[in-house]
């Protein structure tokens, strides 16, 4: 089929946007959802986004709004027509799904039930399936919990972010700290052992003192799996805006970088093994999903905003509740990149990296390999004599490199000299 | 028929231009309707600002006694940047009108601009503008100028330039009391040239005064000075539009054009005359204006690609305003930093402002502009002295006996109450106190000693903040002297950084780099490694700071809709780096070398 690739420059160009959004009818003169299912085969995972929030928090750059109940209704019909419309191409069973957003617990309860009932009739799970959804500790009710075990769901992702009033005010999250605890019981008493908590730190005004008491309650409820994150100021959001002003300060980055250290050190004394950057989990409750992501693996995006991947190429389907309602079926799509060989490789080495465990020594060997791409095993040894990689069995982050990976994995994605060009022509067009 | 020639001189502001249209109203030289405000200040930065840059002369003609007066006279500007304006239109004269606002007083420029009329052995009318004003106190603004001036109280004339009220009772003292120009005491043609313009049409056009003989259209010129000779095209008089004649006589001004392509054929100062009949001996002439305040001019742009073509504006800009300013100097510089642009000389910090002005506007170049500095005049140890402006041009330490910097005499006009944070405001810049005097109830005068290059900062904006907005000061070079002066070198984990380095006062060296360090320290990303940042004198350590090494450089997130984004993130960081400028292993980007170079602490 032919069409012109859409480079990453032109992201922004109001007519390309313009043209991408035409969506599937309008396919001639751009890549839109059909040519990604047309290699949906490869797809093991799917990723859903429902876009709905109570309150939007303050550091958030996520796609949500806060909506309008009735619209719900609505949404869910037409995310079942997603469904219908990706299903017959999606050949694997299904191994992992993640629910996200927004609030997806924040759907009205019937609906709820009628969303998972047709993720379950439309699609082929895998037998030892991982089925993730992300929650407020608001929305948990014992009523809610027990719809989402019913429904086949087997993963909770609870946002904890912090047991501190002060550092949940400034964050503008709007549950208390007790509600945490009261969530994760009614999930489990419903049947669902699988348990997730988020916590951020580098709060403006957050001390040791009370991260330390953040991880503690943390570990004293003893979920199967930590992340933790250092707290991030997209553009866009107003915690950001607010520092810009300078009605906060960030935190020293001294300070930071050893809450980072102390959550390492109390999570591993508790026996949760750090296996990406920022996630922590006993042992065998890792998260299939996002290893999935780190893999470099293709999975398949529902929802307005979410974003998939198909062996090196990616997109996402356009962020904007309204259209997306007025649509059927496929959805349109937007920021399609497709990446040469060389590209590719340089983001597996970004992905693989974050994962305690690196990249398998065959398998970097397979990406040092790749057309302009032998640039890399002269960095990689630079690295490894300064401290930052090992490379024996797999090749990965030391503890010293762990701490600057961005700038490692700055020094691999281009070529200081030549400054490669990550993107090419999709490779089906020549065809 | 009698001939006038006189200049009208004053403090900035104190009316000149709008005396001068009111004296071509009154002598009919402009009708009511052709008449606009300030009708001499063509240029549009002169009608923007209100502020006069050029000086220009007309001719008109009055009638007193019921004779025929020939009136030449031209308006200068009042700023001491342009001093040497004035001082060339002085010479051009016999007398000038000393305008002083009756609502201000006497000023700082006042004073500078009426001693030069009497060095130059002219005959002042002092004239108390402004009248009209309810505030004007005209007996008190006339007891100053016999205080400070030495003119007597009842010589001045009271007039207002807005009403036109006093203004023929000015013109008659003009005829009166101004002398006759002195005959021709040669029978060989004589002219001094006191100023030039470039003209896009006809090149340049010569401004002169003809002190003996005469000049007519078709005569075969020379100049004296520079031995090259023209033909005369155009000759004409400004009344005040240019208007064409055959010949101009002795002690008459007008303008001519001679197929002259560029400013640097005419030396504004050199004598003409005929080249069928030379004369033997030259006028006196003036002394070139010397530059002393120097900054560099880059082009204004980030982005690598285009930085050759930005270059090639601001050159064409640089050289196309040379054309009609030759009083800034220019040469080709290259910065480690900033790449390839112009070091410029200037007359003071408001010529440097305008010059830039003029380059953005005019010549539509984007500028960035690095902080002004002076020119320093170095002792060698065999007996030689060289000039230079820029500290990486400073010879071996050991081959210098003395680094030596301008020193200007500053005089300083206030009220009573602004004395004493004056006088510490000078202290702190290693002024010397030379007197203070008397001006009037509620003012006086400070008169100091100061190196230039403790004024060329923000000296003036600090003078007018103490005294809220009533000082005013006025400085003349008087002499290069010798100081404790160093050249302080800014090293970067050992490496030496040349385009940061400076000269400047031992006892101020540290306070100073100390500064400078601290600016570097917040622009400088941290690196994976310590980075000392150090300032030195000769080989000793004076002031320190340590860019602490990068503790985390870890993004938190990464799933799968952050992927592309986090990718072009790092990519953009990476080439942000290249742009850097690498000191060792250590990147400093643009920006860090702009904001120390840049004006202000
Ligand atoms: N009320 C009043 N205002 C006047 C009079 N003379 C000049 N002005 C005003 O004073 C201001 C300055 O006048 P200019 O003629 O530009 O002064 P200048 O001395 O030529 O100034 P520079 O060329 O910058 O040195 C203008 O706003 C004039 O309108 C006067 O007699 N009465
Ligand atoms: S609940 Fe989650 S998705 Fe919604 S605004 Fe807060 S952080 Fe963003
Ligand atoms: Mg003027």
């Amino acid at each position: 089929m032919p069409f012109v690739e859409k480079t990453p420059d032109t992201t922004s160009n109001p007519l390309t946007q313009f043209i991408n959004n035409l969506g599937a009818s309008q396919g001639r003169n751009t890549i839109n959802a059909e040519d990604c299912l047309a290699q949906a085969s490869e797809v093991s995972g799917l990723y859903i986004h429902i876009p709905f929030c109570f309150h939007k928090c303050h550091y958030c750059d996520f796609y949500s709004i806060v909506g309008d109940e009735n619209q719900q209704t609505k949404f869910v019909e037409r995310l079942v027509s997603e469904f219908a419309a990706v299903a017959p191409y999606i050949t694997q069973p299904i191994e992992t799904i993640f629910i996200g957003g927004g609030t997806p617990t924040l759907i009205e309860q019937n609906l709820l039930s009628k969303m998972l009932g047709a993720i379950a009739t439309h699609f082929t799970l895998a037998q030892d399936y991982e089925w993730t959804i992300e929650a407020n500790p608001e929305t948990l009710t014992p009523d809610v919990s027990t719809r989402l075990a019913e429904g086949g769901i087997n993963r909770v992702s609870i946002g904890a972010q912090s047991f501190d009033i002060d550092c949940l005010k400034t964050l503008e999250r709007w549950h208390t700290p007790g509600s945490v605890a009261k969530s994760m019981q009614h999930v489990r008493n419903a049947g669902i052992e699988n348990v997730n908590l988020d916590l951020i730190f580098g709060i403006p005004n957050q001390t040791m003192e009370v991260f330390r008491n953040d991880i503690k309650q943390t570990v004293d409820l003893s979920p199967e799996h930590i992340s933790a994150y250092a707290l991030t100021y997209e553009p866009n959001t107003p915690l950001y805006v607010r520092e810009q002003r300078g009605d906060l300060q960030k935190i020293d980055e001294d300070l930071e970088s050893r809450m980072f250290q102390e959550t390492m050190t109390i999570l591993e004394a508790h026996g949760y093994e750090q296996y990406e950057i920022s996630n922590y989990a006993k042992p065998n409750r890792s998260c299939k999903h996002n290893l999935m992501y780190w893999n470099n693996k293709s999975w398949w995006p529902c929802g307005p905003a979410a974003a998939g991947h198909i062996s090196g190429r990616r997109w996402r389907n356009v962020p904007k509740l309204s259209q997306y309602l007025t649509g059927f079926g496929l959805p349109s799509i937007e920021d399609v990149e497709t990446l040469s060989e060389n590209g590719q490789a340089g983001e597996a080495l970004m992905l693989g990296l974050r994962l305690r465990d690196g990249i398998q020594s065959d398998r970097v060997d397979q990406l040092l390999q790749v057309k302009g791409g032998q640039w890399r095993r002269k960095v990689i040894e630079e690295h490894i004599q300064q401290g930052n990689l090992d490379f024996a069995s797999s090749l990965r982050l030391t503890s010293k490199g762990l701490m600057v990976a961005d700038s490692i994995i700055g020094d691999l994605l281009m070529d200081e000299t030549s400054m490669v060009d990550t993107t090419m022509q999709d490779p089906n067009a020549k065809k | 028929m009698h001939i006038r020639n006189f200049s009208i001189i004053a403090h900035i502001d104190h009316g000149k231009s709008t005396l001068a249209d009111r004296l071509l109203q009154a002598t009919k030289a402009v009708t009511e309707r052709e008449s606009r405000d300030q009708l001499l200040d063509s240029m549009d930065l002169e009608r923007e600002r209100g502020i006069t840059i050029k000086a220009s002369a007309v001719t008109v003609h009055h009638t007193y006694n019921g004779e025929d007066y020939e009136l030449n006279f031209i308006d200068t500007p009042g700023h001491v940047d342009f001093t040497y304006e004035v001082s060339r239109a002085l010479t051009a004269c016999e007398g000038a009108l000393l305008v002083v606002d009756s609502t201000q007083g006497v000023e700082a420029q006042t004073l500078a601009n009426a001693y030069l009329a009497i060095e130059n052995n002219l005959d002042l009318i002092p004239v108390v503008n402004k009248i009209d004003l309810p505030s004007a106190d005209p007996d008190k603004v006339a007891m100053e100028i016999e205080q400070l001036i030495g003119l007597p109280a009842e010589d001045c004339i009271n007039c207002s330039a807005k009403t036109g009220e006093g203004i023929i009772e000015l013109l008659d003292l003009i005829c009166s009391r101004l002398p006759e120009p002195e005959p021709a005491k040669i029978k060989q043609t004589r002219a001094l040239i006191f100023d030039s313009h470039y003209d896009e049409y006809r090149g340049v056009v010569v401004y002169f005064r003809i002190f003996d003989g005469s000049l007519k259209k078709g005569d075969r010129i020379l100049m004296m000075g520079t031995g090259r000779t023209f033909t005369i095209t155009e000759l004409g008089r400004y009344t005040p539009t240019p208007t064409p004649t055959q010949e101009i006589g002795t002690s008459q001004v007008g303008y001519m054009v001679a197929a002259i392509k560029t400013l640097e054929d005419v030396r504004v100062g050199d004598t003409i005359t005929l080249d069928t009949d030379p004369a033997g001996e030259p006028l006196s002439g003036y002394e070139e204006p010397k530059q002393m305040v120097f900054c560099d001019f880059y082009p204004a742009s980030s982005d690598t690609g285009s930085k050759k073509t930005e270059f090639e504006t601001l050159r064409e800009a640089v050289e196309k305003l040379r054309l009609n300013d030759s009083s800034f100097t220019f040469e080709a510089q290259h910065s480690e930093a900033l790449g390839f642009g112009f070091r410029c000389g200037f007359l003071g910090l408001l010529h440097m402002e305008i010059v830039q002005e003029r380059l953005e506007r005019e010549g539509g170049a984007e500028i960035i502009q690095t902080a002004p500095t002076v020119n320093y005049r170095i002792e060698l140890t065999d007996d030689t002295t060289i000039d230079i402006h820029n500290p990486a041009d400073l010879p071996d330490p050991t081959l210098i006996k003395h680094i030596c910097e301008p020193i200007v005499r500053v005089e300083i006009i206030c009220p009573d109450e602004n004395i004493g944070d004056l006088m510490r405001l000078c202290e702190t810049r290693r002024g010397i106190f030379k007197g203070q005097k008397f001006v009037s109830a509620g003012r006086q005068m400070l008169d100091y000693e100061l190196p230039l290059a403790e004024i060329i900062y923000d000296f003036y904006d600090k003078l007018k903040s103490i005294t809220r907005g009533y000082g005013t000061m006025d400085y003349e070079i008087i002499e290069f002297r010798a100081d404790k002066l160093v050249k302080v070198g800014i090293l970067v984990n050992g490496d030496p950084v040349e385009a940061l380095s400076m000269i400047c006062h031992r006892d101020k060296a540290v306070a100073r780099t100390r500064i400078i360090l601290l600016k570097l320290r917040k622009q400088i990303d941290r690196h994976q490694f310590e980075i000392a940042l150090q300032a030195a004198i000769g080989g000793k350590i004076i002031a320190r700071e340590t860019v602490k090494s990068v503790r985390k450089n870890v993004t938190a997130k990464c799933y799968g809709g952050d992927i592309t984004r986090k990718r072009k993130l790092l990519e953009k960081q990476k080439k942000g780096k290249r742009r850097m400028k690498a000191i060792g292993n250590v990147h400093i980007p643009q920006e860090a070398f702009l904001s120390i170079l840049e004006q202000g602490d």
